[in-house]
């Protein structure tokens, strides 16, 4: 089963093709602001690199967040239209979940912390499982400093990852048992999504393209206005 | 001419919840032999619309779909960007996907996609932009990035093809207010715009002062029809000035008349200050025909759907011997299928467009 994975929720944007052999191509660049220029020429390399053409793809899978609001809108809509368009069905996997998962074989239980910006990062812990990771803590979104204060009363050996555990490195060095991860493994990658996702689809954990919604954590910030909408 | 009719099978319910369905109900339309093979389905998610269409070779609309956001904001008393690009990922493909049943074409039918790349809200342009691309992979068509103002510039051929050439387009929206001598379909000079706030911005901040909620436009409409539109002298900034508007001296006039003067009516205060903008948007429309030999006036943008707008214009037309184009007004408000019409001008013009180019917020006429 040919998978396109599409990863956009961070300042990295990219997207890989791949099957139960592996990654066969993937394209990536770190340029934040640049996701809607830059994804839609992505695919079409990567499919040139795998010699596929995009009716190849039995599925697509995206990147649904948390992270970065425009990013994640290029991504998602780029993976339902063409889903929709290719009649295929979608995975949808979580930001987090695909930070955690190529440290699936340190041992120790990471936190996975993206940039929220704003002083906050999205947030959730994870424990190994022989092959992957597991969640251990629901999606947050959450400052710094809270999580500093968590590890403090757990007391265990934890490992800390992501764009936000790079930004905010300094609050975590010197924390006991608390290591931080090489800034190489800090954005979700589109080679993790297509093997994640692999296995997703072959045991058939699909949405349905209209009922994919990228995961915001965050309502907008605009109040109601009462004076408004009195007609 | 054409006042009144939609054009085809669009609907434009504003305040609809979800996507709008064909008007048309029948049998779907029929492309024409010339216009067979040069099908674009446009799409257009600037602002608070989330539209798709599929037009023929420029000017034969086969489906136009538009879904208004306008409730969501409604509470919030204007456009939230947020709200709006959240609303643009849920809706577009069932309304892409209705354009197309709707236009009973197949997907091979489709010669090239189109999306609105500018001006409008980042956020949400990116959304109509990356489903346009993504579409022209899968499909393996070209990809045409449009320009808003321009996609409005060519509205008025959709409703009435035989449309003569100069005239002066009046683009009037929540967004732009400009004045446009249209030379040819892809060759214009902007006269003259607004200096501060555009026209609807000044209808959105009016009607929120005298508490009739959002959005101003068609409120105040309604309003004005019960009011005398002589009762309040309100100015007409830079009237005999050039070819710029000036409304936020005009916004203020109305909040301090209304200040000092709690017990006017407001239907007589809403009738006022809409004669004050109607009346300094057709006068420099009126003389800037004049000046360039032009042979109509034509409205364009979310305003045109002004009645007082329109008999104004109408009524100078009659009286300097010009043509009056008054687009529909669901052709007026954002949709798609001016998006589409104008990406195949484009298109021919320029060949498609990479697809590498982006949304960019702050777009502008293309002049030559
Ligand atoms: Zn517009």
């Amino acid at each position: 089963m040919l998978i396109l994975g599409i990863e956009s929720a961070t300042g990295r944007v990219g997207c890989a093709i791949g099957s139960h052999e592996g990654v066969r191509a993937s394209v990536q660049a770190t340029r934040e602001r640049r996701h809607a220029e830059l994804l839609a020429p992505q695919i079409q390399a990567a499919c040139a690199h795998a010699d596929i053409s995009l009716r190849d793809v039995a599925a697509v899978a995206v990147d649904v967040g948390p992270g970065l609001y425009t990013g994640l809108r290029v991504g998602v809509t780029t993976a339902i239209t063409m889903a929709h368009a290719l009649r295929v069905p979608v995975v949808a996997v979580c930001s987090l979940d695909l930070v955690a998962f190529p440290l699936r074989h340190t041992g120790r239980s990471i936190s996975v912390m993206i940039d929220a910006r704003r002083g906050e990062v999205f947030h959730a812990r994870y424990g190994c499982l022989p092959g992957g990771v597991q969640r251990l803590s629901d999606p947050e979104v959450v400052t710094p400093d809270h999580i500093v204060s968590q590890m403090l009363a757990r007391d265990d050996e934890s490992l800390v990852v992501g764009d936000g555990a790079v930004r905010y490195a300094s609050m975590f060095e010197g924390l006991r048992g608390v290591e931080l991860a090489d800034p190489g493994f800090a954005h979700p990658s589109a080679e993790s999504l297509v093997l994640l996702a692999h296995s997703r689809a072959v045991r058939e954990e699909f949405v349905r393209p209209d009922e994919i919604e990228p995961l915001y954590l965050r309502r907008p910030d605009a109040q109601p206005n009462p004076i408004a909408g009195r007609s | 001419m054409n006042a009144s009719g939609a054009v085809g099978p669009v609907v434009n319910t504003r305040g609809a919840v979800g996507p709008v369905v064909n008007a048309s109900g029948g049998v779907g339309p029929v492309v024409s032999a010339r216009d067979a093979g040069r099908a674009i389905l446009g799409i257009e998610t600037s602002c608070d619309e989330t539209a798709a269409a599929v037009v023929a070779g420029g000017r034969q609309v086969l489906s136009s779909v538009v879904s208004s956001q306008v409730d969501l904001h409604a509470r919030y008393g204007g456009v939230v960007p947020e709200v709006a690009g959240r609303a643009h990922v849920e809706r577009l493909v069932p309304v892409m996907s209705q354009a197309l049943v709707e236009s009973a074409l197949d997907d091979s039918d489709i010669a090239a996609v189109a999306a609105t790349a500018g001006p409008g809200l980042v956020g949400a342009l990116l959304v109509g932009v990356s489903a346009a691309k993504a579409l022209a992979l899968v499909w393996d068509v070209p990809f045409v990035a449009v320009n808003h103002l321009e996609a409005h510039l060519h509205a008025a051929f959709l409703d009435e093809p035989s449309l003569e050439l100069p005239v002066v387009v009046i683009l009037v929206s929540g967004g732009h207010t400009m004045l446009v001598l249209m030379e040819d379909r892809l060759r214009y000079r902007v006269l003259g715009a607004t200096v501060d706030d555009a026209a609807g911005k000044a209808f959105d901040k009016v009607a929120r002062y005298l508490g009739l909620g959002y959005p101003g436009g068609p409120v105040i409409d309604r309003m004005s029809t019960q009011g005398d539109r002589e009762a309040f002298a309100f100015p007409r900034a830079m009237l005999h000035d050039g070819w710029n508007f000036s409304f936020s001296g005009l916004k203020t006039a109305v909040i301090n008349h209304i200040r000092r003067h709690p017990d006017s009516a407001v239907e007589d205060v809403a009738a006022s200050f809409q004669e004050a903008v109607a009346d300094v948007l057709v006068a420099k429309a009126r003389r800037a025909a004049a000046a360039h030999d032009a042979r109509g006036l034509c409205l364009a943008g979310g305003v045109a759907a002004n009645s007082r707008l329109r008999e104004l214009t109408l009524d100078a037309c009659t009286a300097d011997g010009l043509a009056a184009y008054l687009p529909s007004r669901a052709m007026c408000t954002d949709n798609a299928a001016m998006v589409a019409a104008a990406a195949w001008w484009r298109w021919q013009a320029d060949g498609p467009s990479a697809l590498t180019v982006g949304a960019d917020p702050s777009l502008g006429l293309p002049e030559v």
